[in-house]
């Protein structure tokens, strides 16, 4: 028995520090070596210290070394894990309707059934936390001066709660496995009698904009770590946006009201190509005149490589751009797996009957940005509460609703030239 | 990314050689196999003369190169016929093909030739010793073992609690972290032969079952790396390589056993129906599942013989269905037999632990949720 030992049996006054017995784990197996019980089986008195075991002593439970062992300190347990929300009840539970997605089609579509069937259980499924916000507001909250915390209307849980939705945050739906009616998820698998898809759109994948560099600001988590990293306000940075469309438009915008310097490059000779005339182009561009915004058309990225503190964007045009960020907004797509494994048709998106949005599987529906009708998808929050209700009242009793498309009026929030399109 | 088209209708035919290594398997697992199930299970009998007689059969042949074309699809049925009668063997023939993964892919001549010739032949026995170094590599916990470099290889140190498959005269492929003098590190991997000099095998604690599964723990005392045991020296490269096909084959081990299951849910269907009738997760409804996921299993193993790549989100996904599908039939098939499933002596008593196995055993229905939910986290600056 070591010296520090027989003092500590004898209770002697010494240092706190030498009188605390540590403990040391296995990290092969989990086996606590714990310094006041020592390991009598191996000949370890009580008591013996971690540095007093001879180098050829071994687990006792799975036969490693004294150097596969690290200090254990004893956490105290966050017990908010398995909690009702999040585990999986996949048998014993009644299948009600489980919905993908906790965008404004997810809580909206949650919204629709729950007006009209207050027992109807749902089940919200979502790879976020499930915070309610306004989408728009991602690229106009800065000239507005809203701070973060504001753009959150209402925490995942207090949605959940107002509208009787089990919600399973953090979770990504990953297949549907059609026989048996089952979503197969990160957290195990939830039976449904309905499923409804509200995934969304997600962005663009592009090699050339790699996303360890480059922010592809779809959802309020991005949007979030995307101010964070910017910094404090009042501290111009200068920001590359690539993609001149509706998104990159009300980005650049919005920054450079806020103080930032853009540059705003398309493989397109002006902005908004797509969506306005030459003439909105054009008074664009004039009432950006006096902000710090650069339009740099008729170009195309090669690369975005970082260099020290600064990102440098190649371009074919042999300009090269150094910014401190770049913003990759050259679209959405939908992503396809979840719709391949229930072999659901496609149609560059989710193809849904113009009239019901039902999917060609019977009891699958899908709504907003992850759709198409007739080959098109329409990227807008207007038509979602139209859809939700649709939906809505083909899996409740009553009436069942049609939906009838009508092309969104577009709103482009430029505010220093905003028109609607 | 583009997952697998699931809604195939008709079944992947299989080639009349197959058919017949299938026949040849199915005799083996059924006959001498089914004779020494629960012997294995709990006096833990290493059933070598059936290993190698599968190997004989020809079913570790069938995933090499080595008549052409790789036929995973066949040996992953293989894999399922063996265990649906002894998981713990099933899970032995899921060792034996990751070694020949290792084996043939390492493009060493010293681990080709006649000695993979053997190999596939049964005539020699082989283990995979990546639990640690695959949890390592994505972040679960460290690297147990450690290499130094010396004039003509490497040097390697430390000990493996537990790696299945072994004896006296078995070997395994592992893996070990370089410290180099500059303070770099990197990983290799290489063969290890158990009777080598510096390895010493170390008896396991008692498990809950499978105890006739050859595990041992591996002390490493300045074991030798050189040309003649190095199976990659670009680790990452190597495991990403391999990885869909040592997954996809483990899943044959987890829908075996559910099959087994169900099979022992059938058993007292004339008898026992009438009550068990008011159980949930009834035979027909889990034999439709695991048809569907077989049917997808086979799908993805089909791109594997054809050199495509399966979505990485497709093999973890099949391997924890595999996973969640065992338990819920083995548990089911319990309740179904009643009093005679809980003899300790019953197949449906030995087919809920060897479904737990399925569950634990690397990758871990647990590591594999963390890592579908990693891969479909979208990346952002740091």
């Amino acid at each position: 028995m070591s010296a520090t030992t027989a003092v500590v049996r004898r209770g002697a006054p010494v240092e706190p520090a030498v009188l605390e017995f540590r403990q040391y784990i296995c990290r092969a197996c989990g086996l606590i070596y714990d310094e006041e019980k020592g390991d009598p089986d191996s000949g370890l008195a009580p008591g013996t210290r971690f540095e007093d075991i001879p180098d050829d002593w071994e687990c006792p439970l799975c036969g490693v070394t004294k150097s596969d062992f690290e200090p254990h300190a004893v956490v105290a347990l966050n017990r908010t894990g398995g909690t009702r929300d999040t585990v999986n009840m996949t048998r014993c539970d009644a299948a009600g309707v489980v919905i993908v997605g906790a965008g404004t089609a997810g809580w909206t579509m949650a919204r629709a059934i729950r007006e009209r069937d207050a027992d109807m259980p749902i089940t919200l499924v979502t790879g976020c936390n499930g915070a309610v916000y306004d989408k728009p507001l991602l690229s106009v909250a800065m000239a507005k001066a809203i701070g973060l915390p504001s753009m959150v209307k209402e925490t995942g849980n207090d949605a959940a709660r107002r509208l009787g939705v089990r919600l399973i945050p953090e979770t990504f739906a990953i297949s549907i496995t059609r026989e048996s009616n089952t979503l197969r998820t990160t957290r195990g698998a939830i039976k449904y009698k309905q499923l409804i898809l509200a995934h969304g759109a997600t962005p663009r994948t592009d090699e050339r904009l790699p996303r360890s560099l480059c922010w592809a600001i779809n959802d309020l988590r991005c949007y979030t770590r995307f101010r964070e990293a910017l910094g404090k306000p009042r501290q111009p940075q200068h920001i590359a946006i690539v993609g001149a469309g509706l998104v990159g438009c009300e980005m650049a915008n919005d920054l450079a009201l806020a103080g930032h310097v853009v540059v705003l490059v398309d493989i397109a000779t002006r902005p908004l190509a797509s969506l306005a005339t030459e003439q909105e182009s054009d008074a664009l561009l004039s009432a950006w005149a006096a902000l710090p915004i650069t339009f740099q058309g008729g170009t195309r990225i090669e690369q975005v490589t970082r260099q020290g503190k600064k990102l440098v964007i190649d371009t074919d045009i042999r300009i090269a751009i150094n910014v401190d960020h770049v913003i990759s907004a050259t679209g959405l797509q939908t992503p396809s797996r979840l719709a391949e494994s229930a072999g659901l048709d496609w149609n560059n998106g989710i193809a849904v009957a113009p009239d019901s949005l039902a999917t060609n599987v019977k009891n699958i529906f899908a709504l907003g940005d992850c759709i198409s009708i007739n080959g098109q998808a329409y990227r807008f929050i207007e038509p979602i509460a139209k859809q939700a209700c649709v939906i809505a009242s083909r899996i409740t009793d009553g009436e069942p609703l049609t939906y009838a498309h009508t092309r969104p009026v577009i709103r482009v929030k430029t505010t220093s030239k905003a028109f609607t399109v | 990314m583009s997952a697998v088209p699931l809604r195939l209708s008709e079944t992947i035919p299989e080639s009349l050689a197959s058919s017949a290594m299938l026949e040849r398997v199915r005799a083996i697992a059924q006959g001498p196999l089914a004779a020494i199930a629960e012997a294995i299970d709990r006096e833990g009998t290493y059933p070598a003369d059936v290993l190698q007689q599968l190997g004989k059969a020809g079913l570790y042949r069938a995933q090499t190169r080595l008549d052409g074309t790789p036929d995973f699809v066949s040996a992953l049925k293989g894999v399922v016929e063996v265990s649906k009668v002894c998981g713990a063997t099933g899970f032995m023939v899921w060792c034996q093909a990751a070694c020949t993964l290792y084996m043939e892919r390492s493009g060493n001549p010293a681990l080709g030739g006649d000695t993979f010739l053997r190999h596939v032949h049964g005539d020699t026995l082989g283990g995979t010793a990546l639990s640690n170094p695959m949890k390592a590599m994505t972040g679960i916990e460290p690297m147990l073992l450690r290499a130094e470099r010396v004039a003509d290889g490497y040097i390697v140190n430390g000990t493996l609690p537990w790696v299945s498959n072994l004896g006296a005269d078995h070997y395994f492929g592992a893996a070990a972290t370089v410290h180099e003098k500059d303070g770099s590190r990197r990983d290799i991997m290489f063969m290890v032969s158990c009777r080598g000099p510096g390895i010493e095998l170390k008896t396991c604690p008692s498990f809950a079952g499978m105890e006739g599964t050859g595990t041992w723990g591996v002390r490493f005392t300045q074991f030798k790396v050189d040309a003649s045991n190095l199976i990659a020296d670009r680790v990452p490269e190597f495991l990403n390589e391999i990885r869909p096909a040592f997954i996809l084959l483990q899943v044959g081990f987890g829908l075996g056993v559910a099959q087994g299951a169900i099979d022992s849910m059938w058993a007292v269907e004339g008898q026992l129906g009438h009550v068990n009738q008011f159980l949930h997760d009834r035979p027909a409804e889990l034999q439709a599942e695991l048809d569907a996921l077989t049917l997808r299993t086979h799908q993805i193993a089909r791109m594997l013989s054809e050199g495509k790549s399966p979505s990485p989100l497709d093999v973890l996904d099949v391997r924890a269905h595999a996973s969640e599908l065992a338990l819920r039939a083995a548990q089911s098939a319990l309740l179904h037999q009643g009093a005679r499933g809980y003899l300790l002596s019953s197949s449906v008593q030995r087919r809920v632990r060897e479904s737990h196995f399925v569950a634990i055993v690397t990758p871990a229905l647990k590591h594999l949720r963390r890592e579908m939910a990693k891969q479909s986290t979208q990346e952002m600056p740091a």
